[in-house]
């Protein structure tokens, strides 16, 4: 660890370094921005999931209809859970690396 | 004949490959220096290939077909489970530089006696994980060669932990990469035949109608090696061994061992724990009560969505991303691949169901897998397609026990036997050590494997992930998130959590299936009421904890800090004194 040099003005990244008062807010807030966006995602992943055997025990008649010759209620639960977790962790990934990428401009210059 | 073939091709395969690989990475860092090569969608086909495991490539097919629909919540708790990983756990853990949970819990909460409670803890999960791996390779390795079950329990513990202990196939990211893509053909391919061979279900009404299963048109032979107590669904006559008999609709008998005949179109006899109502009610994703109702599927998917993040042999392959983004990325290929992946043991469930109802009689479906291929598709086909199945199956059980009796050998050589005795070790008697921890570690499991051999794999595995929930999942997500944790907090939580999940399977385990209802759900998967337990204990008594805290500032950054910032010389490298001196593996 080097202190920064002298005569420059400090930078972010000197905060963080130093591990000052400055640098620990930068650092909660991004921690807490990261947390907040992996809690919504959370919030839509465990809606979805949450709702669908709530949805399934309180509509039995789901059965009588008929996708891709499986009830209703066996088609839900075998296919199309798996390609909506994909999309959600392809959004929250992008958006998870642009909150670090945020975070890197407001330091590392 | 040919499935004994491919089955020693797999094996031998494996371990030559990976004994191979292995020459080429002799030391941990070379490992991991090495891996920082490899791209994430290597990366992600090796967590799934180290993932998948009997339970899923057996067990969860067994399951749906004995139970019905609802065990295909595994299927998406498997799944989810990354998804978890994903948003709180994968890019923090591969930046804070921890390669074994030891290593993060030891590094984070700055107490090196909390060693010796994680240490305690993988050892049970993955012990109780192991189990399930054995019992499939004692199933296997009975329907490929008609040996006694114990035969390949014994021998395919023997088989992994000569190979852990000679240092083949650990870490070689690779050849787990190469396993995944060999069980995902193996299940795959099956299943997308046969399901053209018969152009689509057969027999419909049984899986989703009013109807039972029923013999084929050429009558069912099922034989007994010992009595069995069944319950005819409807009423109808049989033979067993010379003698003809009659059983009514509900009757319950007892079966002695020996040839049981089935006239043609006659309703199977069902062993005990099989779903007794007709599909419409096997078919149902979810129940009404008790063990297959709402709240015995919520428990069920709390445990898989939190107890992926738990498992040992699962957290180290994280360590081969180069960095946090890195982590993020393996972490949506492996979401991707595990989708494709158990979209098909659905369909064993349900082809099982009207194709390979012997196993109804004997209880036995956790071999539908093996067995579904040349019972729908009789003559060649069907016989290469079983020797399909059965590779695959063993490929799945010999990379997730190899996986784990690493975890299980690293954690006794070092966390346990480094703890106990003290003093300097060469890197030989650490390798000796090693070695003999891997013999050691392969003991329990099989025996308990041995006394298992009635319990459900996809049962065994739902209580590995039971435990991890309730344990190591608060602990990560509280640790990484929340700096206020304190040790003391964190280990009251994990024993807690620990405690009352461990409990509720061994109170299921005594009293059986007697227990109905609410009661009877909870016993058999406890997790919706252990990892609460497990959170609030954590919360609660790091709130109230007086000691001084650890300096939580540190941590947070090396757990959350971009890369890229220059900040990696001044990053505590919590885990690098650990990491360092530690050898998951004899070099």
């Amino acid at each position: 660890m080097s202190p920064s040099p002298v005569g420059r003005r400090r930078t972010p990244r000197d905060e963080l370094a130093e591990a000052t008062a400055h640098g620990g807010l930068y650092l909660r807030r991004l921690v807490r921005a990261q947390l907040a966006l992996s809690l919504l995602a959370l919030v839509a992943f465990a809606g979805i999931l949450g709702s669908l055997p709530l949805l399934l025990f309180l509509a039995p008649a789901l059965r009588h209809i008929s996708v891709l010759g499986l009830p209703l209620p066996v088609f839900l639960v075998a296919f199309p859970l798996f390609p909506l977790f994909v999309g959600l962790g392809l959004i929250y990934q992008r958006r998870a690396d642009a909150l670090d990428e945020a975070f890197r401009d407001l330091v590392g210059r | 004949m040919i499935a004994l073939l491919a089955v020693s091709v797999v094996t031998l395969g494996t371990l030559g490959l990976g004994t191979w690989a292995f020459r080429f990475a002799r030391t941990t860092s070379d490992l991991f220096v090495a891996s920082r090569a490899i791209t994430p969608w290597w990366n992600a086909a090796a967590v799934s290939g180290e993932y998948l495991s009997a339970a899923s490539f057996l067990g969860i097919a067994g399951l749906a077909m004995k139970l019905g629909m609802d065990a295909i919540w595994l299927s998406v708790g498997f799944t989810a489970g990354y998804l978890t990983l994903l948003l709180f756990v994968a890019a923090p853990l591969r930046r804070f530089g921890s390669f074994t949970i030891s290593d993060f819990v030891e590094a984070r909460l700055g107490s090196p006696r909390m060693r010796l409670l994680a240490a305690t803890i993988v050892l049970g999960i993955a012990g109780f994980y192991l189990v399930p791996q054995l019992k499939g390779a004692g199933i296997t390795l009975g329907e490929v060669t008609g040996a006694p079950y114990w035969v390949g329990v014994v021998v395919v513990g023997a088989i992994v932990a000569v190979n852990v202990g000679l240092g083949g196939m650990r870490g070689i990211t690779y050849v787990q990469a190469v396993q995944f893509w060999i069980k995902t053909f193996a299940i795959a391919l099956p299943a997308c035949l046969l399901l053209i061979y018969l152009g689509g279900l057969p027999h419909r009404s049984a899986l989703f109608g009013a109807d039972v299963p029923r013999a084929p048109a050429a009558g069912l032979t099922v034989k007994l090696q010992s009595p069995k107590t069944v319950t005819f669904p409807r009423a109808t006559g049989y033979r067993i061994g010379p003698v003809e008999r009659h059983a009514r609709a509900g009757q319950k008998v007892t079966l002695p061992s020996g040839k049981l005949v089935l006239p043609p179109g006659a309703a199977v006899p069902l062993g005990s724990g099989v779903e007794r109502g007709p599909g419409v009610v096997w078919a149902r994703p979810v129940g009404h009560n008790g063990r297959d109702g709402p709240l015995f599927v919520y428990s069920l998917l709390i445990a898989t969505v939190l107890g992926t993040m738990g498992l040992p042999h699962i957290l180290v392959r994280f360590y081969t991303n180069p960095d946090g983004p890195a982590a993020r990325r393996t972490t949506v290929r492996v979401l991707g691949l595990l989708g494709i992946f158990y979209l098909f043991p659905t369909v064993y469930g349900l082809l099982g169901r009207v194709l390979a109802p012997g196993l109804y009689v004997t209880g036995q479906t956790d071999s539908v897998v093996l067995r579904l291929p040349h019972l729908a598709w009789p003559g060649v086909p069907g016989n290469l397609l079983s020797a399909l199945t059965a590779a695959g199956a063993f490929a799945a059980f010999l990379s997730t026990a190899s996986g784990l009796l690493v975890s299980i050998a690293g954690t006794l050589s070092y966390d346990v036997w480094g703890r106990v005795r003290h003093g300097a070790v060469g890197t030989h008697g650490r390798r000796l050590r090693f070695r003999f921890c891997a013999v050691a570690g392969i003991v329990a499991p099989v025996l308990i494997a041995l006394a298992a051999g009635n319990l459900d794999i996809g049962v065994l595995v739902g209580w590995a992930f039971a435990l991890a929930a309730s344990s190591f999942c608060p602990m990560f997500l509280l640790g990484i998130w929340w700096p206020r944790l304190s040790a003391r907090g964190a280990a009251s939580g994990m024993i807690a959590g620990a405690a009352v999940a461990s409990g509720g399977i061994f109170g299921g385990l005594v009293a059986g299936e007697n227990v109905g209802g609410a009661p009877g759900a909870l016993l058999s998967q406890p997790a919706v009421v252990s990892v609460p337990i497990a959170f609030i204990t954590m919360i609660v008594v790091s709130l109230l904890d007086s000691a001084d805290p650890v300096d939580a500032e540190p941590m947070m950054l090396a757990l959350h800090a971009p890369e890229g910032l220059g900040l990696e010389e001044l990053e505590q490298e919590p885990a690098a004194p650990a990491g360092a001196a530690r050898e998951p593996a004899p070099a």
